[in-house]
């Protein structure tokens, strides 16, 4: 639905060009949600700006639902962005404007009706559950408001592609899974494709079907979220990863770690759920088996793409033989063990 | 006050609404697409042309560098085309318009910068052309503060048509002049001043009710 073919996007300052984006390749099947991740500065923007040419890239090509948009003329290109949702993350409401009013600004560029923008409108505030809203103004509404009424303004011209700005960057926790919540909903009942671009793992996590991860202008490493998740092959994706999953050795566990086995310590392990790990209830077999019992001290488990991963640490009561077989029981499962002390 | 004095005030104090107004819509009716155009012609705005940004501007600054009591006499060939002569109402307007629109289209461009880019590229990414960009996002946006140049505008005016006074533009300019400059009568002096204090604190007044009324950021 979206391709981006050898995309590099030059920024001219007075004697010096800066590569923005250099040889940016992907492709964002139909109906699927596409994020892509990066560190502010790595051109994370310029790249889905270039989607519908708000930034023209300076090679390569764009193209959007089979038509290549570089080679429109300004008016075919405006009316074929009418067919590209966009938000963006301050909103971007016209303050003048009412709710009703902001939602109705797409119909008003096609000329459509009165009539038929009253019912569209009002169709679009119940779908992201602003009825009652219609009369107040921009500046009575909290961010997660705004935010409904941008993706009802832009899914109001009917888009085959919504492209995300760091769409929940201003939002608390609780209003951005609600917003993502809203946009997975989007995307399974109209069959919008969805590319999204953020800093936060979480968002990726959370919604999308694949991600690339994105550093200096580059794609340095792409795939579906699960194999991304399970085997990150950069330092970046392993470093977004951890920052989704981390997980602190408590400071009294941490003051009472010695590094050798002492009579009266217990081991502390750390756990890691991956991609590859066999998806089985370990715990409760190796309690069974080893006549183990595991205390967890803390942990962090998530499912995302349909695989299981995350961090646990938990402290074992046994024997040292036992607890040396069920280290090995772990690792036959492909789940990584790290002993991090005794305690 | 005589009867006669009364009605020579009201008379100048028409005369002076009337010139103000009017040359205040012309301006504006000329002003107002030139300050568009300013705005949209920056660099890096929707329809960004160095050339023609620079032209505008420059003709812009010449008209504004041109102390107004010397632009009507110079005028004064072009005005007496215009309207058939170079004294009076309506020729004074001619001048007041020429030299108000300059003012008001720097005042318009920086009312439209303050309008949040982010607007323009949404409206951008929603298809809008740049002539809707225009009348559906900057100007609306912006009408709170354009509302203030207004203001600003008509006040000036104000003082501009009574400049004009000196030179036989009528209002209560030239009443001032001649009844206070040349005759030295203090009463009507004051007089004079007082209702052209009057009028500004209403211009003012009128304006920030209307610019407050429209303003839901």
């Amino acid at each position: 639905m979206i391709e981006l073919r050898n995309i590099t996007k030059k920024f001219f300052q007075k004697t010096r060009a800066i590569t923005a984006l250099s040889e940016v390749s992907l492709t964002v099947p139909e109906g699927k949600i596409f994020g892509v991740i990066g560190s502010s500065g790595a051109g994370k923007s310029t790249l889905i700006r270039c989607v519908n040419l708000l930034e023209k890239p300076t090679s390569g090509e764009v193209i959007v639902d089979g038509q290549n948009l570089m080679d429109l003329s300004p008016k075919e290109l405006a009316k074929a962005r009418r067919h590209i949702g966009m938000i963006f993350q301050h909103f971007n409401l016209l303050s003048s404007r009412t709710v009703f009013e902001n939602v109705a600004f797409s119909l008003e560029l096609d000329y459509t009706p009165k009539a038929e923008i009253e019912k569209r409108v009002t169709e679009l505030l119940a779908l992201v559950g602003l009825e009652g809203k219609q009369h107040d103004y921009p500046v009575s509404l909290s961010g997660g408001q705004k935010q409904r009424v941008a993706i009802a303004r832009t899914l109001a011209s009917n888009p085959k592609v919504l492209l995300c700005d760091e769409a929940t960057s201003a939002l608390d926790p609780a209003t951005t899974k609600s917003i993502l919540a809203l946009l997975k909903d989007i995307n399974k009942r109209l069959n919008i494709t969805i590319l999204l671009i953020t800093h936060e793992m979480e968002v990726v996590k959370d919604i999308c079907d694949e991600v690339a991860v994105i550093s200096e202008g580059q794609l340095i490493e792409q795939g579906a979220v699960s194999e991304i998740f399970s085997h990150p092959k950069t330092a970046l994706a392993k470093a977004f990863i951890a920052s989704a999953l981390s997980l602190d050795i408590p400071s009294d566990y941490q003051e009472r770690l010695v590094a050798e086995p002492m009579a009266g310590k217990r081991p502390l392990l750390k756990l890691e759920f991956t991609g590859q790990s066999v998806d089985d209830p370990v715990l409760s077999e190796v309690a069974r088996h080893f006549q183990i019992d595991s205390n967890v001290i803390s942990a962090r488990m998530d499912y995302a793409g349909g695989v299981k991963f995350g961090v646990m640490l938990i402290e074992v009561f046994g024997t040292q033989e036992n607890s040396l077989q069920a280290i090995e029981f772990y690792k036959s499962k492909n789940i990584k063990v790290e002993v991090i002390g005794y305690v | 006050m005589s009867d006669s004095m009364i009605l020579l005030l009201a008379k100048g104090a028409w005369e002076t609404i009337v010139m103000t107004f009017v040359s205040g819509f012309f301006g504006f009716l000329i002003g107002l697409p030139t300050g568009v155009l300013l705005f949209m012609t920056r660099k890096g705005q929707v329809l960004e042309h160095k050339t023609f940004n620079h032209t505008i501007s420059i003709i812009v600054n010449i008209f504004r560098s041109i102390p107004f009591i010397i632009l009507i006499v110079w005028m004064i060939p072009f005005t007496r085309a215009l309207v058939g002569t170079s004294i009076g109402v309506e020729a004074a307007i001619v001048p007041l318009s020429i030299g108000a629109a300059p003012f008001i289209a720097r005042l318009i461009e920086n009312s439209l910068i303050e309008v949040p880019g982010g607007l323009i590229e949404a409206a951008r990414a929603m298809g809008a052309t740049p002539f809707q960009i225009v009348y559906k996002v900057l100007l609306p946006e912006a009408l709170p503060s354009i509302i203030n140049s207004a203001s600003v505008t008509l006040i000036t005016l104000v003082g501009y048509s009574a400049m004009g006074g000196a030179v036989g533009a009528g209002g209560l300019g030239q009443i001032g002049y001649q009844y206070g400059y040349v005759g030295y009568d203090v009463f009507v002096m004051n007089t004079v001043l007082i209702l052209l204090i009057a009028l500004v604190f209403i211009i003012q007044f009128l304006g920030d009710f209307i610019a407050k009324r429209v303003d839901h950021r």
